[in-house]
């Protein structure tokens, strides 16, 4: 049978020649050979193959290999050796055996595209059909086809080789040899092991089938009237490259009329105007034929390779190790249109229409090299010159420890600023660790470890002093971004340190109120340390309440004076009070213990008098009133003062 | 797009009419046949547009390769909507013409400028001693 024999009819033939004409005929002859059958008016199940392929005479084979000869015949072979291919495992004499290949195949392909299953699904049906008429032609008609099989492993011997030094070229016999002895690899083991048969190394195999996959979509559309289907359509799943299509490809590629795929934002006038031009084009020319146009002589003075080539330098330059990192916008913009896809097919729009994704390729680094040398004992450094880069500059790097620059104000504060970056990329680290999900005490030890770094780089910065080193962290909290980084760090802080940091914010508070009136930015600390407030044990609240009440020597005002003055200020207070307040009522035993407990009236007191005294107009409006407040006075103070606080609280918490 | 889904590449311009703007002030258009890696452009069938208020020229230049680094824009040019501009088409002489015009007002224009700063003790960078951006 000649299609099973093409590989070695072609053989004799010199290897560069060979790789332009060999597709060219064999699927020529594959085309022959099933017209032939189905001229010879046999009922066989290649009449129903033909019918797919869309060739029925020698007229529409002819107009075949033309359009072949315009588009690329790389999408084509694959089709005719998958179809091959089945053909060719004699060895598979079952039906599942066969449809098996074809899905492993599948799987192999848009693994790192979305849908599988449905491709799969398009796929093995198709590939059954295929595989079936195929099945049944070989045992209608030659035995003893195991000869064959390692005729196709001699054949491509001589090709590999001069693929191997041909490392770059994406051409088509790499791809054809590729495609071959994968599927062979896959047949023998239903894992993806990808067989090292070729020169290649897998990964370089394993992209060019990615290259395949991203190409077979573009060459391959639904079958509709009109030529110029936008190419919005192209954002379907993977269709099975649908041989009955060959007729129905327009002259240029890609077409002319392309509606930016529906991954672009238009202004919705644009759009609509756009649509309108759809409308009006589809409407029209329903008549006119695919190649109305003047074809272009100097058409794809590019070819096919040349473009794969440019996309390949381009996709290379895309790879990262860690995507989610170095892509982030690309990455979270993806995931929201494929939430909003999920949404829709919710609700019931029909149109299950996937956008692709980049799939960059994943090729190993070649191993690090030193672009820079340095010798022992030289001065200064050698550029050695490389492959990726042919003359390298030399890389100013410093060597020897900074200047430290003493007293100056600024550079102090530089300095800060500096150990906030520092500690801001840390938190970035533990929260890339943490994915998805709202940020939570880690339980991996490695995130642990992190947490634990960040934290004593916040709390000491390198201070010997407990005085200093509170300071340091005051420092911190000075600067806006120091804010956000405790604010964010808070969550991921086992509940003692948490609990420290918080009781050094209590302690500090007139001051970093004071220090914060530019910013205004202390609000977002709120939420995180109300969380840790809930959890503080009686004596911790005390002490961070001890902190506001005593009177600072030196001055007639307490603390909380200011504090109440502050909305963060005052929101911390009352979410301590409160908390306090339910304490004490779920746990009676507290009331019990006498030193804590007076303590505790006695700050309860003293906060409401200091309320009372305040103007209402100073009273500053809290973030959260919580609702125990009332009671809490009720329960230690007289009347007259409650009904006082009353009116106080409420009227600022009402403005 | 339908090759790298989420980035822009010139794969799909290729055999298309295009508008290109090169840094130097010139407008080529032609039809893209080949690119490379770093943008560098294969233009067939080139014209150069002069443009003069409402009027242009084109002179024919035939085949162009462009240095990626000097392209600042280019764009796909609709063919059924290229003829329907409010522009004017004039021959190559009459819009050297007016270009040279135009021109020369301008570096008039320019002279005075820098005479008026110059009198009020100021003084404009040289334009090539100003920085690209």
């Amino acid at each position: 049978m000649p299609c099973l024999n093409w590989r070695k009819e072609n053989t004799p033939q010199r290897p560069k020649e060979r790789r332009q004409c060999t597709h060219r005929e064999s699927l020529a002859q594959f085309l022959a050979h099933n017209t032939v059958l189905s001229a010879g008016g046999t009922k066989m199940k290649t009449t129903h193959l033909c019918s797919q392929v869309g060739v029925t005479n020698t007229e529409t084979e002819l107009q075949l290999s033309v359009l072949l000869d315009q588009f690329s015949i790389t999408a084509a072979k694959k089709v005719y050796l998958l179809e091959a291919d089945t053909a060719l495992s004699p060895e598979e004499t079952a039906m599942e055996g066969v449809g098996q290949p074809a899905k492993m195949k599948c799987l192999e392909g848009p693994h790192l595209n979305q849908g599988p299953a449905k491709s799969c699904g398009s796929l093995a049906p198709e590939k059954e059909l295929v595989s079936a008429s195929h099945l049944e032609e070989e045992e209608e008609n030659e035995e003893g086809e195991e000869d064959l099989d390692p005729d196709p492993d001699l054949a491509p011997g001589p090709e590999e080789e001069e693929e191997e030094e041909d490392e770059k070229d994406l051409g088509d016999p790499a791809v054809l040899s590729a495609v071959h002895n994968t599927q062979r690899g896959g047949l023998s083991s239903p894992g993806i092991k990808i067989p090292d048969v070729l020169g290649m190394s897998p990964t370089s195999l394993h992209f060019l089938w990615q290259t395949l996959d991203y190409l077979s979509p573009v060459l391959f559309r639904p079958k509709f009237p009109s030529a110029n289907s936008p190419a919005c359509h192209f954002g379907h799943q993977l269709l099975l490259p649908d041989p009955s299509l060959f007729c129905s490809l327009p002259t240029s590629w890609p077409p002319k009329f392309s509606l930016p795929s529906h991954l672009t934002q238009l202004h919705p006038q644009h759009q609509r105007l756009l649509q309108l031009q759809q409308h009006s084009r589809m409407q029209s020319p329903p008549a006119k034929k695919p190649w109305s146009q003047q074809p272009d002589p100097y058409a794809n003075l590019m070819t096919r390779k040349e473009k794969d080539w440019v996309i390949k330098v381009q996709m290379v330059q895309l790879q990262s190790e860690n995507p989610r990192l170095d892509d982030y916008y690309y990455q979270k913009y993806y995931q929201k249109l494929e939430k909003k896809q999920a949404d829709d097919e919710l609700l019931g729009r029909k149109n299950k229409v996937e956008s692709l994704k980049l799939v960059t390729p994943y090729i190993q680094k070649a191993e690090a090299y030193e672009s820079v040398v340095r010798i022992e004992g030289s001065l200064g450094q050698v550029a050695v010159s490389t492959c990726f880069s042919p003359r390298r500059a030399i890389d100013a790097v410093p060597h020897g420890t900074q200047e430290q620059e003493a007293g100056a104000a600024s550079s102090q504060r530089l300095r800060v600023l500096h150990h906030i970056e520092k500690m801001f990329l840390q938190l970035l680290e533990i929260e890339e660790g943490q994915k998805d999900g709202p940020p939570q005490p880690c339980y991996s030890e490695q995130q642990s470890k992190q947490v634990e770094k960040l934290f004593l780089a916040l709390k000491t910065q390198e201070q010997n002093n407990l005085e200093e080193a509170a300071d340091g962290f005051l420092q911190v909290l000075s600067v806006r971004k120091g804010k956000a980084l405790v604010a964010r760090m808070l969550p991921f802080l086992p509940q003692n340190q948490a609990v420290s940091l918080l009781l050094a914010i209590t302690h500090h508070l007139p001051l970093l109120v004071r220090r914060d009136v530019a910013d205004q930015a202390l609000q977002m600390l709120f939420k995180p340390l109300g969380r840790c407030i809930s959890h503080l044990t009686f004596h911790e609240l005390l002490q961070g309440l001890q902190g506001l009440t005593l009177l600072a020597p030196g001055s007639s005002e307490r603390p909380v004076t200011v504090v109440l003055q502050n909305q963060f200020g005052i929101s911390l207070l009352y979410a301590l009070l409160s908390h306090g307040e339910q304490l004490v009522s779920l746990d009676s035993s507290l009331e019990k213990s006498n030193s804590d407990y007076t303590t505790w009236t006695d700050m309860v007191v003293l906060i409401a008098w200091e309320i009372a005294q305040m103007p209402t107009a100073s009273l500053a409006e809290p973030l959260t009133f919580p609702s125990n407040l009332l009671p809490l006075f009720c329960h230690h103070v007289d009347k007259q003062l409650v009904q006082q606080l009353e009116a106080r609280m409420e009227l600022a918490w009402i403005y | 797009m339908n090759y790298m889904p989420g980035t822009a590449s010139l794969i799909e311009d290729i055999d298309k009419k295009h508008l290109v703007l090169l840094r130097d002030g010139r407008t080529l258009i032609g039809f893209l046949r080949s690119i490379d890696q770093f943008a560098n452009l294969v233009l067939h069938q080139t014209v150069e547009r002069i443009h003069v208020g409402k009027k242009y020229g084109d002179i024919p230049r035939g085949i162009f390769v462009v240095r990626g680094e000097n392209v600042v824009l280019l764009g796909e040019i609709d063919l059924e909507k290229e003829s329907d501009t409010p522009l004017q088409q004039v021959s190559i002489e009459e819009i050297l013409e007016e270009q040279r015009v135009e021109q020369q007002t301008r570096l008039e224009a320019e002279k005075l400028k820098v005479q008026a700063l110059k009198d009020r003790g100021l003084s404009l960078p040289r334009a090539d001693t100003l920085d690209e951006y």
